[in-house]
């Protein structure tokens, strides 16, 4: 089944389409400029009529996929830095083993690291493993909480990557490409559903940690769909949404008064130009006004009751990741397409103790193993989880061997970048249960079983909201281009 | 004037029946004769949709292609022929796609053709399947004349104005299509109009006055000429071409550091004021480093190509990055430059358009060896001496000529301002104790040592570094072709307490090709896991001049002081000296580490060559594309023009002129404009400019009728002025100007504006935005600070792009982000106030005035009695509400009530279009 809803520069013909609907509609309801701006005002309860006709012209309004989704919406949780695989979730008892013993050339021959030098030493898991759910998955002692709730996920041992630099690696893991210019997976979501929500961004990033993402701002853009598919960052310390908050000596009801007036002008000018877009920029305004009530609503966790914000470890006026998982129950809950966390800080090198498996990872697991356990629950215990996807991962793995920065042996323990190998997980939206997909050879060097890559991740994620990856695409620049480029395979073995 | 509309409206009523009559004869003659198929707008069409993606440049099944005329008339694997000219009945194609068998059917496990696209295939090939060349590889002639010609009207359409003809194509386009042209727009409209699109701004008051509300208005040309003469002209018309420069202020990754290439944005804004023809625009910017003697604006021109995202970001490989920078560089030409798509040939041939596989990496290959290399000085640069510098660099000359010369002074002079030819010390290979430390410069530690691969060793009688050291200790050796091999040179180190100096190490060798290896000592170091010495760059040099001279220590003193001086400077471009040239490859795939067949820099076959005596570097390239025969850039830029002014391009994908991008509306309006701007215009932009507003056709009132929303919904055809949503530049400039805030000052440093806390969230980066003070507070828009990791986020609302690669075309959006923006952005908060405390001052007494004092500085008329009402009824029940929140203070409750009404007039749908 292939939809033609993907061609931009083809839009026009539809939007033509619509146009002369509007037109129609104009001339034959004999409705007031007005009467049609309220219809879209309230777009759950305006009239049949009207409402056909109003809600095209909105390009967030909810589009069906090509076949029958599993899952509604999404919520990425990004580990901007990379966590190490195997200090949460592969246990290698032969690479325990071999810990302390120089790394054999055949692991570093015609191999470029980051920062590993000459030949490094292998360095086992530095923590402990305990088998969990009646999966019976192994799990290391530093995600407590997760292992209540690792029967619910369905793991991915073998993700690889081409790139070993954080920034090009989060853009490959977002957009599908390392090079800047492409569309992030949030904004093709949104291009191609939709949002459920008129009231609130159809994509919405939170970020914790301190900083953002090393790839920035692109990592959540459009690229070359229009702007209005990019991530809209919702922030916990100043507007929730930027300019959202009216100026200081401008009440609610002052506000309400000046939109009112620049509609009824905006009327005028539509009656003496007949512009569309005035049409449009009419509702805009309306829907701003609405933003303006709904964002810092949905944005606000205190009025939550005390179980769940002890079940997520939430710091109520805090900026922390806790607080960013929280607000994306609530987001998906109120209809909000695509969801993107990113917490920064999980770099861990070794060359500092923030970066030391021993102390930065384990500080870095306490303040998210919580609040992501608490996600899975809330959501199944809402009902939600079932058509909420959840995905779980950092942009590549980490190293087998220690991390010997410049050639020198580091100060505490650290693993250099490693796109050969690493997990992630995924749970929910109709992705298997207790489930590992994917198997790395014995020192987690490399993935001898299920080897996935970045495109196939996204081909599965596409197919969970019911898009086939191969189809849904949008032409620019004289082709047609996919999240998946020319790559990609549905997973399906992780598909219940 | 009020009544001057179309030309054609001039010609007497009886040759417009004459026309008409025509007309409908042509009609009848095409209905009863076959009409030839023309092969670009009814066969190419069918092909690419159908049968390319299996019979083009990527997959040719069947050993069967359609990409060019000679694959397509050769036979296939089968050892039929497709098409076989003037014999559809026997043309395989025919026969495969009317097959019975589905099995056999053309396009495979796919709907099979119209009957309409089988009826134009056949006649296609029975009428002799000629091979048309896409319209846009067609060269320009002086001869672009309009299909009406055969109907006795060619003389008069030769001697039109450029404005004439472009009303005379728009016209005859509207005919065919039934649509009316709309009225000539009222003068406060045009003025608007015309003030927006020229410089990015409501006319300055006496340009306004002497156009509006003279007894003796100058005319609407004479308007145009003042506007076009305003230094606001150059600031507006850079916003366009900095898009596809993509120009920002920073490197692009990670912590995104700050990067100095404004000097390249204020060329481009001189560019366009001085109206530098656009042939010279092209080859300075291209390869103004390779000009004879260039100038200092050649150099920073050249930083067109070096607006390329860098990575420092630790581990990453530079060759990686330098790769992809020039892969940007041949993408950002063909797309911006000459509407072409090249980025998809990166990986194999191009599915659509005749540009095989290896064509981009002869591209590549042009601008395969300039001389930067993903440092993280962002190398090579142009310094600028400041003044005490400068005199430093006088006395330094002076005295070169005299013990050395002329030349050799100038050559100094070169090196101090490029600090080029060097080899960066990130060149190094074979580190034993020794690495790129951050992958940003090399560090050896004690023992430790390095090799620089094939340096041409000459006759130079020096090697010198920059380097910094924290001991007194060290000792650098070098030795030629191994660890082991002749010592050349030895020097003891300083202690330069971790700042950069020069060191000077006298060399002795017999010349030629070798390895050099550095070799770092320290007997004072004891832990060996320490850095002993830091290298920037090498150099190859001679001796230093006038050893004999009495002012010898004094003047090296200078150099070194000038060399390692922290100065102003900007990016530019430096081709690489014969003894480092690069060579290029096909990358399989588009992979850069899978070298296939070494390839030479030259253009696509289907253009004329360059010429033999030109060479092959980048001005050679630079000069090709310029040249009258190119058919592409003119073309390009002429759309790219047509599109700033009426929302829409001639071509709509401006992006894309192949055959997968839309077919121009007006294709012989198009020719005729670039080929005009080249031969008779001598590629002067202004002209161009000045040609299309001056036309009827732009100067239409942009109502739009029921006609025209049926037919023409989008204004493809014109039948209506342009009616635009303005830029994220032009609304704040504009709000600023009506404000009064706005500052007139030009040039210089990118300024920091308001904008909210936490948008520069980067890792590992100290930089933060700290809001500029003074009027830098209230520049125009194109001095704002361009991050690329986090644009400045007001302007980014309004579709501004990233930065990061070329956006040949902007896609406006319409959304509520939009409209908190210009209601709540401090920015216009503070240009409401201002705005309206010169409504309070200048406006007059009552509130009526003073609105339609505020309307009118923006929209150039009175504002109607029915919105006044509104805005009137806006102040006082803004007064009302505030009486109950701030009843103390009537005065200030005043200023608010009017600043909210202020604030509404910025937001209103009028004021945010054109």
């Amino acid at each position: 089944m292939k939809r033609d809803l993907n061609n931009l520069f083809n839009e026009h013909h539809l939007r033509n389409g619509e146009l002369n609907t509007r037109r129609i509609f104009l001339k034959n309801a004999g409705l007031s400029l007005g009467a049609i701006a309220l219809g879209s005002m309230f777009p759950g309860c305006s009239s049949e009529i009207n409402n056909g006709s109003i809600k095209n012209l909105n390009p967030l309004v909810p589009k069906s996929p090509h076949f029958a989704a599993k899952a509604k919406s999404v919520i990425y949780i990004h580990m901007a830095g990379a966590p190490s695989q195997f200090e949460l979730f592969e246990y290698k008892p032969i690479l325990n083993k071999l810990h302390g013993q120089d790394c054999p050339p055949s692991l570093l021959n015609d191999k470029k690291f980051a920062f590993i030098r000459g030949v490094p030493k292998m360095l086992g898991g530095q923590s402990l493993f305990e088998k969990v759910g009646q999966s019976g998955t192994l799990i290391s002692d530093n995600l407590p909480h997760f292992k209540n709730v690792v029967d619910e996920v369905s793991f991915l041992r073998g993700m690889h990557t081409d790139q070993f630099n954080h920034a090009p690696a989060q853009m490959m893991m977002h957009t599908g490409s390392p090079q800047q210019g492409r569309p992030s997976i949030g904004s093709w979501a949104t291009y191609g559903l939709g949002s459920e929500n008129q009231n609130l961004p159809g994509f919405v990033v939170l970020t914790s940690g301190g900083v953002n993402p090393d790839a920035g701002k692109p990592v959540w853009g459009s690229g070359f769909l229009p702007s209005v598919y990019q991530g809209v960052q919702c922030r916990s310390k100043g507007d929730p949404v930027l300019y959202l908050g009216n100026p200081e000596c401008t009440s609610r009801d002052m506000r309400k008064l000046s939109i009112d007036a620049i509609n009824d002008i905006n009327k005028l000018t539509y009656e003496e130009f007949h512009d569309p877009e005035t049409v449009s920029r009419i509702s805009q305004y309306e829907m701003a006004y609405r933003m303006q009530i709904s964002v810092p609503e949905v944005m606000s966790i205190s009025d939550e009751p005390q179980y769940i914000h002890e079940m997520y470890g939430t710091k109520v006026g805090k900026e922390c990741f806790a607080n960013n998982v929280l607000l994306a129950r609530k987001l998906v809950e109120k209809g909000v397409r695509f969801v993107q966390l990113f917490d920064w800080g999980w770099d861990t090198h070794g060359t500092s103790k923030n970066t030391a498996l021993e102390v930065g990872l384990i500080n870095k697991c306490r303040e998210t193993d919580k609040p992501v356990a608490a996600l899975i629950l809330d959501l199944k215990q809402r009902g939600l989880l079932d058509e909420t996807l959840i995905i779980w991962g950092g942009e590549f793995g980490r190293t087998p061997m220690a991390e010997n920065r410049n050639g020198v042996e580091q100060m505490f323990h650290g693993r250099d970048h490693h796109p050969d190998a690493f997990t992630m997980w995924m749970a929910g939206g109709g992705i298997k249960k207790g489930f590992s997909h994917g198997e790395t050879d014995e020192i987690g060097y490399a993935a001898v079983k299920g080897r996935q890559s970045i495109n196939d991740l996204h081909a599965t994620i596409l197919n969970q909201l019911g898009f086939d990856h191969e189809h849904f695409t949008h032409d620019f620049q004289g082709r047609p281009f996919r999240l998946t480029d020319v790559g990609g395979t549905v997973i399906k073995d992780i598909i219940a | 004037m009020q009544n001057f509309h179309f030309l054609i409206v001039g010609f007497k009523k009886s040759i417009f029946r004459f026309l008409f009559v025509l007309i409908a004869i042509l009609i009848c003659i095409s209905c009863s004769f076959d009409s030839k198929i023309d092969y670009n707008t009814q066969v190419k069409p069918i092909l690419n949709k159908k049968c390319i993606s299996c019979h083009g440049g990527v997959k040719q099944n069947g050993d069967f292609s359609l990409m060019t005329q000679e694959l397509a008339f050769k036979p296939a694997k089968s050892g039929n022929l497709a098409i076989i000219p003037g014999d559809a009945k026997n043309s395989e194609l025919i026969k495969r796609i009317n097959h019975h068998d589905p099995e056999e059917r053309m396009p495979q496990e796919a709907a099979p053709l119209l009957k309409e696209e089988i009826k134009i295939l056949t006649k296609w090939i029975d009428q002799g399947a000629d091979w048309g060349i896409h319209w846009a590889y067609r060269p320009l002639v002086s001869d672009a004349k309009p299909t009406v010609t055969t109907m006795g009207f060619s003389a008069s359409s030769k001697s039109m104005l450029p404005q004439d003809k472009i009303d005379f194509y728009v016209k005859s386009k509207l005919d065919e299509l039934g649509l009316i042209p709309n009225k000539e727009a009222e003068k406060s409209e045009l003025l608007r109009r015309v003030s927006l699109d020229l410089i990015g701004m409501p006319s300055p008051k006496s340009l306004k006055d002497k156009f509006l509300n003279s007894k003796n208005p100058i005319p609407f040309e004479e308007l145009v000429d003042s506007l076009m003469n305003l230094q606001s002209f150059g600031e507006k018309w850079a916003t366009m071409w900095l898009d596809i420069a993509r120009y920002a202020d920073s490197k692009g990754f990670e912590r995104d550091p700050s990067r100095n290439i404004w000097p390249y944005r204020d060329y481009v804004i001189k560019a366009f004021n001085n109206d530098k023809p656009y042939d010279e625009f092209v080859i300075e910017q291209m390869a103004g480093d390779l000009l004879e003697n260039p100038t200092d604006e050649q150099y920073i021109a050249t930083g067109f190509h070096r607006n390329t995202t860098t990575n420092d970001e630790g581990g990453t490989d530079n060759e990686e990055y330098r790769v992809k920078a020039v892969m940007d560089r041949v993408s950002t030409t063909w797309e911006g430059l000459m509407g072409t798509t090249m980025a998809c040939v990166q990986c194999h041939g191009h599915p659509y358009d005749p540009f095989p596989h290896e064509t981009y990496y002869e591209s590549f290959a042009f601008f395969n060896n300039t001389r930067d290399a993903d440092t993280y000085m962002d190398y090579p640069i142009l310094r600028f001496f400041d003044v005490k510098s400068q005199e430093k660099l006088d006395s330094l000359k002076n005295w070169m000529e005299m013990v050395g010369g002329k030349e050799k002074a100038a050559e100094t002079e070169l090196f101090l301002k490029t600090i080029q030819p060097v080899i960066y010390s990130i060149e190094v290979d074979q580190m034993v104790n020794a690495d790129l430390y951050d992958t940003k410069y090399l560090g050896l530690r004690k023992n430790g040592s390095a090799r620089i691969p094939n340096v041409n060793l000459r006759d130079h009688a020096n090697f010198t570094m920059t380097s910094k050291t924290s001991s007194d200790a060290g000792i650098i050796s070098l030795r030629i072709d191994s660890l082991t091999g002749t010592e050349i040179g030895k020097i003891n180190l300083a202690n330069t307490n971790r700042r950069y100096k020069l060191v000077e190490i006298p060399i002795q060798h017999n010349g030629g090709l070798h390895d050099i290896f550095l070799y770092y000592t320290n007997s004072k170091m004891k832990d060996s896991n320490n850095m002993g010495i830091q290298i920037d760059w090498f150099q190859l040099a001679g001796k230093f001049l006038g050893e004999e001279d009495k002012n010898y220590n004094l003047n090296k003193k200078r150099y070194e002081d000038l060399l390692l001086a922290p100065l102003e400077h900007t990016l530019i471009m430096i081709e690489n000296p014969i003894d480092q040239q690069r060579k290029s490859f096909v990358f399989d795939r588009g992979n850069w580490l899978v070298h296939d067949e070494e390839v030479n820099a030259q253009v696509p076959e289907i253009f004329s060559p360059i010429p033999k005596n030109q060479g092959e570097n980048r001005l050679a390239f630079a000069k090709w594309m310029v040249n009258k025969e190119n058919p592409l850039t003119s073309r390009t830029f002429v759309n790219r023009i047509w599109e700033q002014l009426f929302g829409k391009g001639i071509v709509e994908t401006v992006e894309d002129l192949g055959s997968q991008g839309e077919f121009p509306t007006h294709l012989e309006l198009l020719d005729y404009l670039s080929w005009n701007w080249m031969n008779n215009q001598n590629w002067s932009i202004k002209s161009l400019i000045k040609s299309i507003v001056l036309s009827s056709t732009y100067r239409q009132s942009a109502i739009i009728s029921e006609l025209a929303l049926e037919k023409d919904p989008y204004n493809k055809y014109l039948s209506r002025g342009p009616r635009v949503r303005l830029s994220g530049e032009q609304i704040r400039d504009q709000s600023l100007n009506i404000s009064g805030l706005l500052s007139t000052k030009m040039y210089g440093p990118p300024v920091m504006p308001y904008q909210p806390e936490n948008i520069w969230q980067t890792p590992y980066s100290n930089e933060a935005w700290t809001i500029s003070s003074g009027e830098d507070q209230h520049r125009r828009a194109v001095y704002t600070m361009i991050k690329r990791s986090a644009v400045y986020p007001s302007m980014e609302t309004f579709d501004m792009p990233l930065r990061q690669v070329c956006t040949a075309r902007r896609i406006r959006t319409n959304t509520p982000l939009q409209a908190l923006v210009t209601l709540n952005d401090p920015v216009y908060v503070e240009a409401s106030e201002h705005l309206a405390s010169r409504m309070q001052k200048e406006g007059g007494s009552t509130i009526a005035e003073q609105i339609n004092f505020a309307y009118q500085l923006a929209m150039n008329k009175n504002i109607s009695p029915e919105k006044s009402k509104i805005l009137e009824s806006l102040y006082y029940q803004t007064l009302q509400e505030l009486k109950i929140s701030n009843p103390n203070n009537e005065i200030e409750s005043q200023q608010i009530a009017l600043a909210n009404v202020a604030n509404s007039i910025i937001n209103l749908d009028e004021m945010l279009n054109n």
